[in-house]
């Protein structure tokens, strides 16, 4: 049993998620707010102990910054209090091994941190907390503790530096006592630090990033630019757009595919509005991506093209299809020959799947999310894991990136073409792609769709967008931009190709992508582990859809057929 | 306030008072709850207290109007209709209970609309005539609000002809006095499963997509009434259906221990 199987019972008891690591043998147990350190070698329940007691600290609040702040050298005396104080607050959640622990005498003087802070500041008596009790590292524990219950990313980035600040002089003053290199505190982690995410994420991505370092090696610097710069550079942008933009600043047509564009406010198309061109991405974008595993994703997915499909009408089957005979007694009373297809059949249907990856990589994918790693990040580990998935099982997949910098110049990176191998080379170009410009989701999504309709060569066809739901381009804002992608889906979904996008971890609204995709074809995720639990419901449902569209559409095709024959012969 | 013959049910808000004030103005009732947290058996309750036939339609994705409306059989040649389920509450008087209807097709539920409205009538094309839902019929649908939302929804023009219940999960101090008494366990036991299914809950973003429902913890309780160890119980009937992540379910297993585990000095 290793530690790191407490986190689960931390996060029940502090209500939010929290890790546990695990920290050298007779080392006090200690937390930093997102991940609970105790003792490896310590016998299993006094691990629970210890967990609990920490878990407890940071549910009752008395890890607060406002405290810490100014709890000074009397960080032994103030645990004495508020560690009981904590444990007795929450009571009704702790094991009841652990019960056993509580000082009610002791829990009773005090009934709040500030309350228990006092007391350590007066010259009571405060009897000695018990050796589950570990230690409080002041110095160590991230301000995320309390901006994490506010939920993630948020829009205040200004509310958050004061306390960046505060916390840095709190470290600088306090954190004497400590020689470890892996510092608790990651300056240019947003908000929630990896706490947010905790350790599923971790464990589900496989993170190579180390706990207290930045990110990924060779990806610091423009992480660490983007966390702020563009966060600024996106708000200027967007009161620019108010203020009314300058014409597309790259002038001259690229050469591309031509798209149309929906005008939501004159309530027409704008006739070859867009250029899409298709941009070789940099290969040389260093390491391939490691692939992904995919073991938990191939369940979901694999059934998808061989579900058992219930056929009316059929010559054989396991049921009478009770309509099908009484026209046939009907036809036969009638004195007609009747049709002998008369049964249900269960039919499992063969692969005739092809799926084209639209992977968002416009600037806004280089936020931050609020786990930490940047938006991009999480959606490029979920492309990579369902290109590799679907492909594993013989469909037919594709994955382009997308961005765009006015209307002539949307680009599509072309990672994997339909006939492209899925090797190194293709996971090395997905690792270079690298976020930039702006997204046009409609045109992005209009050329998707025809390159699917085109070269996937199957009858079921689904167009999967990877985006954070920040839509923006020259010209190309709110309303209007909502409504060009919904039409360009609407348009895609007629042709009987489904259409699904999937947000993860991004921050950012989602109700915009809802409002495009509607709630039954988008999903918002946390992070790419819940890819597996969620996929198979969420591509069925959109091919469903785009099978009753495809079959309407026929419906009405083979109509209009019969009424131009009737015609003709009159 | 249940029948003592009825099934049992522990009210927790005023639902009881809301299904009986929806029934007696033939007003159809959404019941809205989570997994196993005793919609059904909420149902069955009111059914039983107010003297009412109960007729369940589990809902699939296969169920066509036919299912619901009935349909013509054939014998010998000739034709005979066969009510549905609906057809038969509404001649009846019955309550027709549709379990999780969002998994019905949404074709399928327009057949409700005459029904849920002011007009209480069952149309029923192929035979030619319309029904009016005699006297106690009473419409009642479940639907769980959680995880599916995402990818099935009902219609909007089917919802906003309900009356809505939101059931949640018990509160400790009632869902230890349920499954005490559903899984005869004495309250001990109870009250240990239920803390267990309380901190379960509070586990938000682990990875589960589903929590520990009423129901599983009443299982657990069964299977501890069967001679079962306490740990090995709730391992085989809480954790093992939440999760098949080996690490999720090594969490689950220490929480377990923690929660369940041999009693503590103290």
């Amino acid at each position: 049993m290793t530690v790191d199987q407490l986190g689960l019972l931390a996060s029940a008891i502090a209500e939010r998620t929290v890790e546990v690591a695990a920290a050298g043998p007779g080392e006090p147990s200690w937390t930093d707010g997102a991940v609970v350190f105790v003792d490896r070698e310590a016998g299993p329940r006094d691990q629970v102990r210890a967990v609990a007691v920490q878990a407890c600290l940071l549910a009752a609040g008395s890890l607060g910054p406002e405290v810490l702040g100014r709890i000074g050298r009397r960080e032994r005396r103030y645990l004495g209090v508020e560690g009981h104080r904590a444990l007795a607050a929450q009571e009704a959640v702790l094991p009841l091994g652990v019960r056993g622990v509580i000082d009610r005498a002791t829990a009773a003087r005090s009934g709040s941190p500030a309350a228990s802070l006092a007391l350590a500041v007066s010259r009571e008596a405060i009897p000695e907390p018990p050796a589950v009790f570990g230690v409080i590292r002041s110095g160590r524990v991230r301000t995320a503790v309390t901006a994490a219950e506010g939920g993630g990313d948020g829009e205040g980035s200004g509310r958050h530096v004061p306390r960046r600040e505060s916390e840095q002089v709190l470290r600088e003053l306090e954190d004497g006592d400590e020689g470890g290199g892996e510092g608790g505190f990651d300056l240019f982690n947003p908000v929630g630090g990896g706490g947010a995410a905790g350790w599923l994420l971790r464990r589900l991505l496989g993170s190579e990033r180390g706990r207290g370092g930045g990110g990924q090696p060779g990806a610091d610097a423009p992480t660490h630019r983007s966390a702020t710069s563009r966060r600024v550079a996106r708000r200027a942008a967007l009161s620019a757009a108010t203020g009314g933009l300058p014409d597309d600043p790259e002038a001259g047509p690229g050469r591309g595919a031509v798209y149309p564009e929906w005008n939501v406010h004159a309530q027409r198309y704008r006739a070859a509005w867009c250029t899409v061109g298709e941009v070789e991405p940099d290969g040389e974008g260093g390491e391939p991506l490691v692939p992904p595993d995919t073991h938990g994703l191939r369940r979901p997915l694999a059934r998808l093209g061989l579900e058992l499909e219930r056929r009316r009408r059929q010559p054989d089957g396991d049921d009478i299809d009770i309509d099908a005979v009484v026209e046939a007694q009907v036809e036969l009373a009638a004195g007609s020959a009747p049709d002998e297809a008369v049964y249900v059949d269960t039919v499992r249907g063969r692969r005739d799947l092809s799926v084209l990856v639209l992977l968002d990589v416009s600037g806004s994918a280089g936020e931050p999310s609020p786990t930490g790693r940047r938006v991009h990040e999480h959606q490029r580990a979920a492309a990579a894991a369902l290109t590799l998935a679907l492909h594993d099982l013989g469909d037919r997949v594709a994955l382009y990136g997308f961005r765009s910098l006015g209307r002539q110049a949307v680009q599509v990176l072309p990672v994997k073409r339909f006939g492209d191998r899925l090797d190194a080379r293709a996971l090395s170009r997905l690792a270079g792609l690298e976020p930039a410009a702006y997204t046009r989701l409609g045109a992005a999504i209009r050329h998707g769709a025809s390159v699917l309709e085109a070269e996937g060569g199957t009858a079921r066809r689904l167009l999967l967008v990877l985006s954070d739901g920040f839509a923006y381009d020259h010209g190309y804002g709110g309303a209007y931009g909502e409504a060009d992608a919904r039409r360009a889906l609407a348009e895609a979904r007629r042709r009987g190709t489904a259409c699904l996008c999937l947000s993860i971890a991004a921050g950012t609204d989602v109700r915009a992508l809802r409002r495009v995709f509607g709630t039954a074809a988008h999903a918002a995720l946390p992070h790419a582990g819940t890819l597996p639990a969620t996929v198979g419901p969420l591509f069925r449902s959109a091919l469903q859809r785009a099978e009753a569209h495809r079959r309407v559409s026929q419906h009405r095709q083979r109509a209009q057929e019969r009424l131009r024959i009737e015609e003709s012969r009159t | 306030m249940s029948d003592t013959t009825g099934p049992y049910y522990v009210p927790v808000g005023h639902e009881e008072q809301v299904f009986r004030a929806a029934f007696r103005q033939g007003l159809p009732i959404l019941l809205k709850g989570p997994t196993g947290c005793g919609k059904t058996r909420f149902v069955e309750a009111m059914a039983a207290a107010l003297g009412r036939p109960l007729i369940t339609v589990a809902c699939h994705d296969d169920l066509t109007t036919a299912d619901l409306v009935g349909r013509y059989l054939l014998q010998g040649g000739d034709t005979r209709w066969v009510d549905g389920p609906l057809t038969r509450a509404v001649r009846e008087g019955a309550i027709c209970y549709l379990d999780e209807i969002v998994e019905a097709r949404q074709d399928t539920t327009v057949v409700l609309h005459p029904l849920s409205d002011h007009r209480r009538q069952l149309p029923i094309d192929r035979l030619g005539v319309t029904l009016d839902a005699a006297p106690g019929f009473c419409l009642v649908v479940s639907y769980n609000p959680g995880y599916q939302s995402v990818l099935k929804d009902l219609k909007d023009s089917t919802r906003q002809r309900m009356v809505a219940i939101a059931l949640d999960f018990p509160p400790p101090d009632v869902e230890e006095k349920v499954v005490a008494h559903e899984a005869g366990t004495d309250p001990e036991t109870a009250a240990r499963l239920v803390q267990l299914g309380q901190a379960i809950r509070r586990l938000e973003a682990a990875g589960l997509r589903e929590v520990a429902s009423t129901r599983v913890l009443i299982a657990a309780g069964r299977l501890v009434g069967e001679g079962l160890d306490l740990r090995a119980a709730a391992q085989a009937a809480v954790a093992g259906p939440l999760t098949d992540d080996p690490s999720v379910t090594a969490g689950l297993a220490r929480m377990i221990d923690a929660y369940l585990g041999g009693d503590a000095e103290s």
